[in-house]
């Protein structure tokens, strides 16, 4: 995601492509068999050492898993995935959980260097006075690469760390919470998450504590026919907050590659997180060929009164998203925010959106939803409301606005809204238009020209959404805007 | 589908939580046994409506005993113009019936429809009408429930675009334990078409209110002009509205809408009228009133607009003493 301007902009003059980040890292990797079965679940749980309650749970998944249909309600189309044509694990040889960035292999240091992604905490900190620093985790593939600032995190009590990790110093923690908001059973791709998923980031914060500094986790697929599959837990306390953001990437290939993450969120009374992607996976090429396929399940569950859970999504990438983070509101005058921008270009297909399940009494929701579709793509806002007999006084507003550049894409919209108490207060609008064209002339005529007066007005059609990003990351999406619908007019 | 299954007797044919479109309304549920098909009717209500109305055709269809599958269909000949009411008539006990309609409009046609459903709290009951349309067309239908065990009314047009206008509204007023659906799909087929939907609905004890509307447009359908809004006042926390406006678009040239509202009754404006003086069932009957009764005041035949006014006074009237 903090692929800067200038890498950017070289990448792209190079390979004279759209997408900055499609090259491959060469370097030497090790797999599981191919295909899913009990065996490969074993090895990857044995890869990462974790005791035989994890296993368990895993092959108690697998079970599951192979009981479930695949979902097909979406707006999205696909060939059938073959679940056996894929290596279920794929790490850099021998790097499995480093101690210190020297023995990270450096070819992966140059990978992230490439993308921009600051790995070296000295080279953080050699940066303009008073610049602000993140915590990153670098999740090449199965495994974390490294985690930065984790002393500095540990002394305010943070606990920041891949999940196998925390599998291992806090066995407690993660058996506590791991698999309560998104249960085995969940759903199709949670559930194959459930039994292989390999690597992830882990994040606890004690009561009371603000966590100082923003935390980051940035997924890189890179082996081919491999599917990536993190889990990601952040527990806030009571009287917590942290503020996390995701970036992902990956390399230009013909095949197209699965991509099923869980992210379970967990916000104790008062506590509050907020929860930002910037997803950039690969789309494919202009003729749909290749790009990732990201079915991805993510909830929080406002566990605590007076809990908050806000989720920022700016989805430009992959070739398919399906993807719905949702809030349960339990607590009492908890408030779950969803604020999304997604862009589909070319042939790429969105199927996005949220739900909020009230609760609990005074529950508070927002939805701001702002899809943008260009060439022969296809957008899908999808998002459910429900308020509860108990929910008394629940209140949400849900904003969904759809842009069409392009006589052949399509945009849809697909709320649904269940109201089952007499005091609650649900509002929902949504609109689809095109560009204005009269804001293109004006914008035209003041000297833009016609993709800089685009990327104007797009910029100002996705504001509501972008300032709700930590600053340094709302440049780069913006950025990311503009080349996502590069080609799209004219 | 509820047809299909009164024919065979399968009660697997009948619509259900399985379907994505029947998700809120489940007949397969609701329905243990397929009643057999009787073409006996039920004798017609007392409905306080005049036979003859001037200048509109009244059609009322009694309830049936058993089962009950009926097919209508109406062809408004070229630039005629019809104002039709139908009245689909309220009968005794658990019957089941599945009504379709299909109209036929010719260029330049207009049909101005009013339809009131009136059913037993016992009955299941589902009116489904297609309308076909020509250039220059215009087509407005005003649906007004007051609900079954099941009740759906539901309500397909083609929009070919042109200079046709299509206008589609309903209102529900539910207490009890009564349900009713209004569903309505409108596809603009050609370019520069225009619609229009208003849906208002109330519901107290533990009624169950549902409204499903989805608009498409159509690659090549440029120019669409569409617009629908929904809102819904729940009086009781066991009450319940599921709504679900949908806009399906694959032409950029347009300027689709839908807004969509659920809350309370106003408490400022129940404080304000009953500071003038009216007792607060009053009050709460005059807001009632005025919120659906936009609907109505949507009708152009004068005649056809009071006719809806009189359903929905009688409909909240019965809201006395539910609600709290």
């Amino acid at each position: 995601m903090a692929a800067d301007v200038e890498t950017l902009a070289t990448v792209e003059a190079l390979a004279g492509e759209k997408y900055a980040h499609g090259f491959v890292t060469d370097i030497e990797q090790e797999f599981s068999e191919k295909g899913l079965n009990p065996d490969v679940i074993r090895f990857i749980s044995a890869k990462k050492a974790e005791p035989d309650w994890l296993l368990a749970w895993r092959l108690e998944a697998y079970a599951r898993w192979l009981a479930l249909d695949e979902p097909d309600w979406a707006k999205i189309s696909y060939p059938p995935i073959d679940y056996q044509a894929l290596y279920y694990y794929a790490a850099p040889k021998e790097k499995v959980g480093p101690k210190s960035l020297d023995e990270v292999d450096p070819d992966l240091l140059e990978t992230y260097k490439k993308l921009g992604i600051p790995l070296k905490e000295q080279e953080i900190l050699a940066g303009v006075e008073g610049a602000s620093r993140y915590a990153v985790d670098a999740v090449f593939d199965s495994v974390s690469v490294v985690t930065t600032f984790k002393a500095e995190l540990a002394k305010a009590g943070v606990i920041f760390c891949p999940l196998s990790e925390a599998v291992r110093e806090h066995p407690d923690l993660v058996r506590a919470y791991l698999g309560t908001v998104v249960p085995t059973s969940d759903n199709y791709f949670a559930c194959l998450n459930s039994a292989v998923f390999s690597e992830g980031s882990f994040v606890y914060v004690p009561p009371g504590v603000r966590c100082p500094m923003e935390l980051s986790t940035y997924f890189r697929i890179n082996a081919s026919s491999t599917g990536q599959f993190e889990r990601t837990l952040i527990i806030a306390d009571k009287g917590a907050y942290v503020s996390y953001l995701e970036g992902c990437t990956a390399p230009m290939r013909d095949e197209n590659q699965l991509h099923a993450a869980v992210v379970e969120l967990v916000a104790l009374e008062d506590a509050e997180i907020k929860y930002s992607t910037v997803q950039n996976w690969y789309p494919g090429d202009a003729e749909g060929r290749g790009g990732i396929y990201n079915f991805v399940t993510k909830r929080a569950d406002c566990r605590g009164d007076r809990s908050k859970v806000s989720w920022t999504q700016v989805e430009t990438g992959s070739a398919i998203t399906w993807k719905y983070p949702s809030c349960i509101l339990r607590g009492a005058d908890s408030v779950g925010e969803f604020y999304s921008i997604a862009i589909t270009n070319n042939r790429q297909q969105a199927d996005t959106g949220t739900k909020m399940i009230h609760l609990g009494p005074g529950s508070r929701s927002r939805i701001i939803a702002k899809g943008i579709s260009a060439g022969r793509s296809t957008s899908t806002y999808r998002g459910l409301v429900s308020v509860h007999p108990k929910a008394k006084g629940a209140r949400n507003f849900t904003q969904c606005d759809s842009l069409l550049i392009g006589k052949d894409c399509a945009a849809h919209t697909v709320p649904y809204v269940e109201a089952r108490n007499g005091s609650a207060k649900l509002e929902h609008e949504a609109t689809t238009t095109r560009l204005s064209e009269d804001q293109l002339f004006y914008a035209m005529q003041r000297g833009l020209s016609q993709e800089e007066a685009v990327q104007l007005l797009v910029n100002g059609f996705v504001k509501d959404v972008l300032q709700e990003l930590p600053m340094e990351f709302a440049v780069e999406a913006q950025k990311l805007v503009a080349v996502s619908l590069e080609g799209s007019v004219g | 589908m509820l047809a299909e299954a009164l024919r065979s007797g399968d009660r697997t044919k009948l619509p259900g939580r399985r379907h994505e479109g029947w998700r809120w309304t489940d007949l397969f549920g609701a329905l243990t046994t397929v009643p057999p098909l009787n073409p006996e009717r039920q004798a017609l209500g007392s409905w306080s409506v005049p036979i003859a109305l001037d200048g509109v055709v009244v059609r009322r269809f009694a309830a049936p005993i058993q089962g009950g599958v009926e097919h209508v269909t109406l062809e408004v000949p070229a630039g005629d113009h019809r104002v039709v009411l139908d009245l689909i008539e309220a009968g005794q006990g658990r019957y089941v019936r599945d009504l379709a309609f299909d109209f036929t409009l010719g260029v330049g046609a207009s049909l101005e429809r009013l339809v009131m459903i009136a059913d037993d709290a016992d009955a299941v009951s589902v009116a489904t009408t297609h309308v076909q349309m020509q250039a220059r067309c215009d087509f407005a239908q005003t649906v007004l429930a007051s609900g079954a065990r099941r009740q759906r009314v539901e309500t397909h047009v083609d929009h070919p675009g042109g200079a046709g206008r299509v206008r589609l509204d309903g209102a529900y007023l539910l207490a009890g334990a009564r349900h009713a659906d209004q569903t309505t799909v409108v596809r603009h087929l050609g370019r520069d078409g225009e619609s229009r939907q208003l849906v208002r609905g109330v519901v107290a004890g533990a009624a169950r209110g549902v409204f499903q509307g989805r608009i498409e447009v159509l690659q090549g359908a440029d120019g669409t002009d569409a617009r629908l809004a929904h809102n819904g006042l729940i009086l009781s926390d066991r009450a319940e509205i599921d709504s679900k406006p949908e806009l399906e678009i694959y032409a950029d040239d347009v300027a689709c809408a839908h807004g969509n509202t659920i809350g309370a009754l106003d408490e400022d404006a129940l404080f304000y009228a009953m500071s003038r003086g009216l007792p607060e069932a009053e009050a709460r009957r005059l807001l009632i009133t005025a919120f659906v009764g936009e609907v109505a005041e949507r009708i152009r035949h004068p005649g056809l607009r009071d006719q809806a006014l009189i359903f929905l006074a009688a409909q909240a009237e019965a809201f006395d003493g539910e609600g709290r």
